[in-house]
């Protein structure tokens, strides 16, 4: 199974700024010159060797992760990075006829905005299904598309297959199974089976009640996933500032991670007014709350950006 | 998870022994509740003999104290933290929202100061 991240900011699209772009060259310059750079042969070696934060952003588009696995080609979610997910995979195929299947967590915007991009659904020979519990999910996506909102109405291309809260289903020999989150409006988790190896995507959920019991029927769906990926959009005081706003952060995902025996586990859902500064600085936190509360290191944490790729 | 309570000066100071974590969570948020409503809202938390603390004890503390400064004028004081609970606070940010002191006597004191 192959996990890409096209989309990783949470709310709205969240594009680097002119102002944070200058201060990460600043801090380059000025680390380069510390480092006594004078061959620009020892450039790419030596921006590598920068912290992530200085070096790249975690990006500004909002939810959509790619997923492949045996033959088949999964989207989750439709934020703004389904844009240039659409346009890769458009090169990748070579005009050979794309079969996606978009699993919807749910409609809220930053879940919906890349589908008028999505540019393999401007051919008909394209099949791209959506799937998700919501009744009358067409209706919404479009609504999207009305006039007063945009210029194209939605591709006629699109397959829907409306889901049950708790379902169990195959595309191929893909398993993969639902329930219902913790959202205004409602979200819905997704986890993919493939051979041995699972993945699990949860995102706009807040924990509120966290007695081990309240917490079971979520950490037994998150039960020894090679991956969970895991909105954590908020610090722990902005969270409880944020009552009700249907987010996380990172100390709940830890805790649930080790009690569900998770391997690995992915930070999304940033929140835009974080800078890549504030971001590591979380993870870097996260890294040390986790090794507080592990005794052997079994789980290890990421906080997801664009472009990060991960194999099972 | 076992809790005491002792009152000094108007003051409610509840003593915790045991880990702090989604097993216990519910048990001392009740515990405390149950004392708000019978009219209590200066509240002590000696955490002495508590060797571990996880999100869902922080957020019962969190959840409590905000509580008690935004409805009932009062507060909880953070007591005796042992040294890797008291990282915990640091790592949340916690620390930078409660009043946290070295021991029991002095979080009693600092409701009349
Ligand atoms: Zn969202
Ligand atoms: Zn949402």
């Amino acid at each position: 199974m192959n996990i890409r991240f096209w989309g990783v900011r949470g709310s709205i699209a969240t594009p680097l700024t002119n102002a944070e772009l200058a201060a990460k060259l600043e801090t380059a310059v000025k680390l380069s010159i510390k480092a006594g750079l004078t061959d620009k042969k020892q450039v790419s070696g030596f921006i590598r060797s920068l912290p992530l934060h200085i070096r790249q952003t975690v990006g500004g588009d909002t939810a959509c992760v790619e997923v492949k696995a045996a033959d088949k080609l999964l989207i989750l979610d439709a934020g703004t990075g389904l844009r240039r997910l659409g346009l890769d995979l458009v090169k990748r195929y070579r005009g050979n006829p794309i079969e996606a299947h978009i699993l919807l967590t749910h409609t809220h915007w930053d879940h919906i905005n890349g589908i008028p991009f999505f540019v393999p659904a401007f051919s008909s020979k394209n099949k791209l299904t959506f799937y998700s519990p919501y009744p009358g999910l067409k209706a919404r996506l479009k609504n999207q598309q009305n006039p007063e909102y945009f210029p194209a109405p939605l591709s006629s291309a699109f397959k829907f297959v409306r889901l049950n809260d708790c379902d169990k289903f195959q595309i191929g020999d893909v398993k993969i199974e639902t329930i219902p989150l913790n959202h205004p409006g409602g979200s819905y988790s997704y986890k993919i089976t493939c051979g041995d190896k699972t993945m699990v995507y949860a995102t706009d959920s807040e924990y509120k009640e966290l007695s081990a019991g309240s917490l079971k029927p979520f950490t037994d769906f998150f039960h020894s996933a090679d991956i969970l990926i895991f909105d954590a959009q908020y610090t722990m005081l902005e969270n409880v500032e944020k009552e009700d706003w249907g987010h996380s952060n990172v100390f709940i995902g830890i805790d649930m991670a080790l009690e569900a025996g998770v391997k690995k586990l992915v930070f999304i859902h940033h929140e835009p007014a974080y800078n890549d500064k504030k971001l590591y600085n979380i993870l870097k936190k996260a890294k040390e709350y986790v090794d507080i509360n592990q005794s052997e290191g079994g789980l290890e944490l990421f906080l997801a950006f664009e472009g990060l790729s991960m194999t099972l | 998870m076992k809790i005491e309570e002792n009152i000094l000066n108007d003051v409610s100071r509840v003593s915790l022994e045991g880990r702090f974590d989604a097993d216990t969570c519910d048990t001392v948020e009740a515990f405390i509740r149950e004392r708000i409503e019978k009219g209590r809202s200066q509240f002590v938390l000696n955490m002495e003999n508590v060797p571990f603390i996880s999100s869902a004890g922080l957020r019962v503390v969190i959840i409590i104290a905000r509580e008690l400064r935004n409805e009932y004028q009062g507060d909880l004081h953070i007591s005796a933290l042992q040294p890797t609970v008291n990282k915990v606070f640091e790592i949340s940010g916690l620390n930078n929202v409660l009043r946290i002191f070295d021991d029991a006597e002095d979080a009693t004191l600092g409701f009349s100061k």
